[in-house]
């Protein structure tokens, strides 16, 4: 086996055959969209990109170890969990990097606080509104209608804009107001004049801003027709593909796989490989789909989970909360590869966490800076440089 | 039975719940405050109200301020509340909304608990294997032979996860209930703002006694001390099991705790430090609980010197709580967070500090406190009066009371309709308990705040009761259920037939099905039937209303004199003469006539079409 520290120093960006490197975008950045994808729960991100070609990690997970013949290949040092298809299908096509090591400073170990912290973008700040939300205020401070879609039962804390009102729905079928038609008329009445005060302005902005989004989601949901296999678990990113599709004017799109259901401390193996098969096919198809329409240098893709899991297996086939983890980006404008610094297995804290080496928070000024046209400064606080993640 | 308690309770003070008593129009319009000239009048001369902490002068009290004073101190009113407030004054009205009163409903346990349910395992394979390793979990035996020995313990370690849940249902019910009867419903508003404060959420603790104790905490203590009620938190079952305090021992200390103390509770971020809280954590080491009881063991308790907010000492957790509240921060932050719930989203900060240093004079006293803010010239200026976005159990429990019911309706789900607008009691989403004001709003959520209404004018008659229907993996669980009835074997029976999107229960329950001392599927599928045979049902009745004898009690002449009186019987923000008209015009069209009392027999159905569209508009969601 390739010794791991030898590895790292020659992991670099690479783009794959399979995509034109350095492809002519002709969209311009303000065309561009943003998907971010939460996988609750704290994945394990060393069962999900395997270090095979590192001891440590089969002496750490005796039990919970995936052996190199089992794993989907990736390269000489890691592989695909053997559930994670449809991620071993981005990597091939060059459209998905891998971003080692990604955690922050005083980790949390605990869900809420940790995503928190991943949803603010401020760890141990206090930040009431979200990296998302606040990106959105800076680039569109007029906070145009339906900038921002989150896809799920509630908001987000990451969506939550000091100017914006995010489109927040959970079926689309469902996204609307229920009325006899005799009263739609009189329901839909909302005075074009200055409200009472500020609150019944905003309430007033946001009836408005529903009444717009709820017909046009309902539409785009409804005239949605894809021959793309999403799998068995979405994730709502069909209900994405068919917004953009629409024409939608979201530059901002958040989803989720829900309910913790990445918290694998019990018996994780086929647990844990069935949950990526469902989120790897998700997003696989989820890029397929806007390729097949022309869509897809327009769009990227970012997954995250709130933390990883600890190195060794515990004494129940499964893993408990941890730290450093990787983070996915995807799409047909990235360029695909390892980026960052796997971190040691071996050479952990005194909590027996991962030391992560890369700061989760320069993945969103990723995001945020060379995709999307805006200041990640302004957005994250300085210090977070962006990857070099796109062609 | 509770609601019918409730029922005449309610009957006493405040008139039948069915038809609520209501005098003519005229009266209504001047109790409610008369003309909006004159609330424009008023408004002018108020606007240097803001700011002030004075007390309004019983003089320059009105109809509108007692309507005021009980939307925000309680859960809105019938115009008979606010008539009856309005005699009292200012003064006494603020008194009796907070007054203690026996006889208030007590909570009617089903009777779930059994000793052998504590202490409650942490998990599934927790149970199994103390099982295995005792021959004895949750007060059952092992079998000693046959097949699949383990599975009754595995039934109870489900029954329980599904009692606890459905009874914090009811709890949750037994607690909207008393918002919408209370007679002193500042003490229950109050609760439900500590609720917010010291969330603690059922998902995790698992045990609705510890629950119904804490909020029972809030409603005895709420308004009384803040040290008091810190400690008392501090010390509870609920918040030492939902902050992991059993974890925290000498020599391996836990900061979970002592961190959201600090940072949630009392200072807020950025007024301590990480060494506080790692010395905060020593103090609280070998604090737990046992049952229902606090517990605290010496042996696990660090009792070296402590380093704690520039002070050294061997401190206790009782010591860390006094020092903490000995900061003017901790009185600042508090106070600044009440006066955001009951009086304004924004709060100066000259006012800010002023209110710090009223709270910290009163030695934390949170009913003095509140006694202040609400009798203030602040808080009846024109720039706190409907600016508050309603909470979705503000809304839904005012929704109930301004219609005049005497009870909880059971159709919709109190804890469906509140959860899907974000706000289900007993299930904070995070340690932070909830975010308020504009974040309860979304463009989907004011929709189905208008839905809400849709369901209690027209009850759903499609409506199945989640407490006797298994929602929480429903379908699987029911469908293992009937292939066992029709014969099938067990492996057969539970085997997953594919699982559904997003349904990890299923999928982890599938995973450790391959233990063939017992089936998880199997002991889901009974936990839920033994949960569902002794959990109370909640009774299932739905808003009995007589829109049209209200009208007809009210003297509404024509279609403009009912979109009046509905705008003044539910709306805090005056509406625009172009909203009235586009209303009473749809009014117009449903009846045929603008002659009201000529069309009162068909009424009923055109009333509640309105008052939905009513109900409906953005201004419904203003307190």
């Amino acid at each position: 086996m390739v010794s791991r520290r030898r590895l790292v120093g020659a992991l670099a960006a690479v783009p794959f055959a399979g995509r034109a490197a350095g492809a002519v975008r002709d969209a311009a950045r303000d065309d561009r969209i943003l998907v971010v994808v939460e996988l609750s729960g704290g994945n394990d991100g060393l069962n999900t990109v395997v270090p095979h070609g590192d001891d440590a990690y089969y002496r750490a997970r005796p039990g919970l170890g995936i052996r190199r013949d089992a794993l989907l290949p990736l390269d000489d040092h890691f592989g695909f969990n053997p559930g994670a298809v449809g991620l071993q299908r981005l990597w091939q096509r060059g459209e998905l990097a891998i971003v080692h090591g990604c955690g922050y400073d005083d980790p949390s170990y605990s869900h809420f606080t940790s995503m928190n912290f991943w949803h603010t973008g401020a760890p141990n700040s206090g930040r009431r509104d979200g990296w998302l939300g606040r990106l959105a205020d800076q680039l569109a401070p007029a906070a145009p209608p339906n900038f921002i879609v989150n896809i799920g039962a509630a908001q987000s804390l990451a969506v939550r804009s000091n100017r914006h009102v995010p489109v927040v729905f959970d079926d689309p079928q469902r996204f609307g107001r229920r009325a006899l038609a005799s009263q739609r008329d009189a329901l839909e009445t909302i005075p074009d004049g200055a409200a009472a005060n500020a609150s019944a302005q905003f309430l007033r902005d946001v009836a408005r801003g529903g009444r717009a989004a709820a017909a046009e989601i309902r539409a785009a949901w409804r005239d949605y027709k894809t021959p793309v296999d999403y799998g068995l678990a979405p994730l709502d990113l069909p209900k994405v593909a068919a917004c953009i599709a629409s024409g939608f004017p979201a530059r901002v799109y958040y989803v989720s796989f829900r309910n913790n259901a990445f918290d694998t401390h019990v018996q994780q193996a086929a647990l844990h490989r069935r949950l990526l098969s469902y989120a790897a096919d998700a997003i696989h198809a989820f890029v397929r789909d806007l390729d097949r329409q022309g869509l897809g240098e327009r769009v990227t893709l970012l997954a995250f989970s709130e933390f990883g899991r600890r190195v060794g297996e515990n004494a129940n086939r499964g893993t408990d909360h941890g730290s450093a983890n990787l983070m996915l980006v995807a799409g047909s404008a990235v360029r695909g590869g390892h980026y960052g610094r796997p971190p040691d297995l071996e050479d952990l804290d005194g909590t027996d966490n991962l030391r992560h080496t890369t700061d989760f928070r320069r993945v969103y000024a990723t995001a945020a800076g060379p995709w999307l046209g805006a200041t990640p400064g302004a957005i994250l606080g300085t210090g977070f440089e962006p990857l070099d993640l796109f062609a | 039975m509770p609601t019918c308690r409730v029922l005449c309770m309610f009957g006493r003070t405040f008139g039948c719940g069915r038809r609520p008593r209501v005098g003519s129009l005229l009266w209504v319009s001047l109790v409610l405050g008369g003309a909006a000239s004159v609330a424009a009048a008023e408004a002018g001369d108020r606007a240097a109200w803001l700011g002030d902490l004075t007390p309004i002068e019983r003089g320059a009290w009105t109809a509108s301020d007692a309507a005021h004073l009980l939307e925000r101190a309680g859960f809105g009113a019938t115009p008979a509340d606010v008539q009856r407030l309005l005699r009292l004054g200012p003064k006494r009205a603020v008194r009796e909304l907070s007054r203690p009163r026996r006889g208030a409903s007590a909570f009617v346990h089903s009777g779930i608990f059994d000793a052998g349910l504590d202490p409650f395992p942490p998990s599934r394979p927790a149970t199994t294997n103390a099982a295995k390793r005792d021959g004895r979990a949750l007060g059952i035996d092992v079998k000693p032979t046959g097949n699949r020995p383990i599975q009754p313990i595995v039934n109870k370690f489900f029954y329980w996860l599904r009692a606890s849940r459905l009874e914090t249902d009811r709890v949750a019910y037994w607690w909207a209930n008393r918002m919408l009867v209370s007679e002193s419903p500042l003490v229950e508003k109050t609760a439900l703002f500590w609720h917010g404060h010291f969330a603690v959420n059922e998902d995790k603790v698992r045990d609705y006694r510890k629950l119904l104790a804490q909020i029972e905490l809030f409603q005895a203590a709420g308004l009384g001390n803040f040290r008091d009620l810190l400690l008392a938190v501090a010390r509870s079952p609920a918040m030492l099991a939902f902050l992991d305090a059993g974890v925290n021992v000498k020599d391996a200390p836990n900061e979970n705790f002592a961190r959201e103390i600090m940072e949630l509770f009392t200072l807020g971020v950025g007024h301590y430090g990480e060494q506080d809280v790692r010395e905060a954590a020593r103090a609280f080491t070998g604090w737990n609980y046992d049952g229902l009881r606090f517990a605290f063991d010496p042996e696990l308790h660090d009792q070296g010197a402590k380093r704690f907010l520039g002070h050294e000492g061997r401190f206790d957790g009782e010591q860390i709580i006094d020092l903490i509240l000995a900061e003017r921060q901790a009185a600042d932050f508090l106070a600044a967070k009440l006066y955001r719930f009951f009086v304004r989203d924004t709060v100066a900060p000259e006012l800010a500090r002023e209110l710090g240093r009223r709270l910290y004079e009163l030695d934390y006293d949170v009913g003095g406190f509140l006694a202040l803010l609400l009798r203030s010239k602040d808080f009846y200026s024109p720039a706190s009066r409907a600016v508050h976005i309603k909470s979705p159990v503000e809304l839904v429990v005012s929704t109930y009371r301004k219609l005049g019911l005497g009870a909880l309706p059971g159709v919709p789900d109190f804890n469906v309709v509140t959860g899907s607008l974000g706000q289900r009691l007993l299930h904070p989403p995070t340690v932070a308990g909830w975010s308020a004001g504009r974040a309860w709003i979304t463009p989907s959520l004011l929709f189905e705040r208008g839905n809400f209404v849709q369901d209690v004018l027209f009850p759903d008659i499609g409506f199945v009761p989640p407490d006797r229907y298994p929602n929480y993996g429903g379908a699987n669980i029911v469908a293992v259920q009937d292939r066992l009835r029709a014969g099938e074997s067990v492996a057969s029976a539970t085997r997953p037939a594919g699982v559904a999107a997003g349904g990890e229960m299923a999928a982890s329950n599938a995973m450790a099905d391959q233990d063939e001392a017992f089936n998880t599927r199997l002991g889901s599928m009974r936990g839920w039937q033994l949960a569902i045979e002794r959990v109370l049902p909640i009774p299932r009745t739905t808003a009995r209303l007589d829109l049209a004898g209200e009208i007809r009690a009210a003297g509404a002449v024509d279609c403009a004199a009912v979109v009046n009186y509905f705008e003044r019987r539910f709306l805090s923000v005056a509406l625009e003469a172009q909203v009235r008209r586009t209303l009473s015009d749809f009014l117009l069209a449903q009846l045929g006539t603008d002659d009201v009392a000529a069309a009162l027999s068909y009424a009923e159905e055109p009333l509640r079409l309105l008052l939905h569209t009513m109900l409906s508009l953005p201004e419904y969601q203003l307190g």
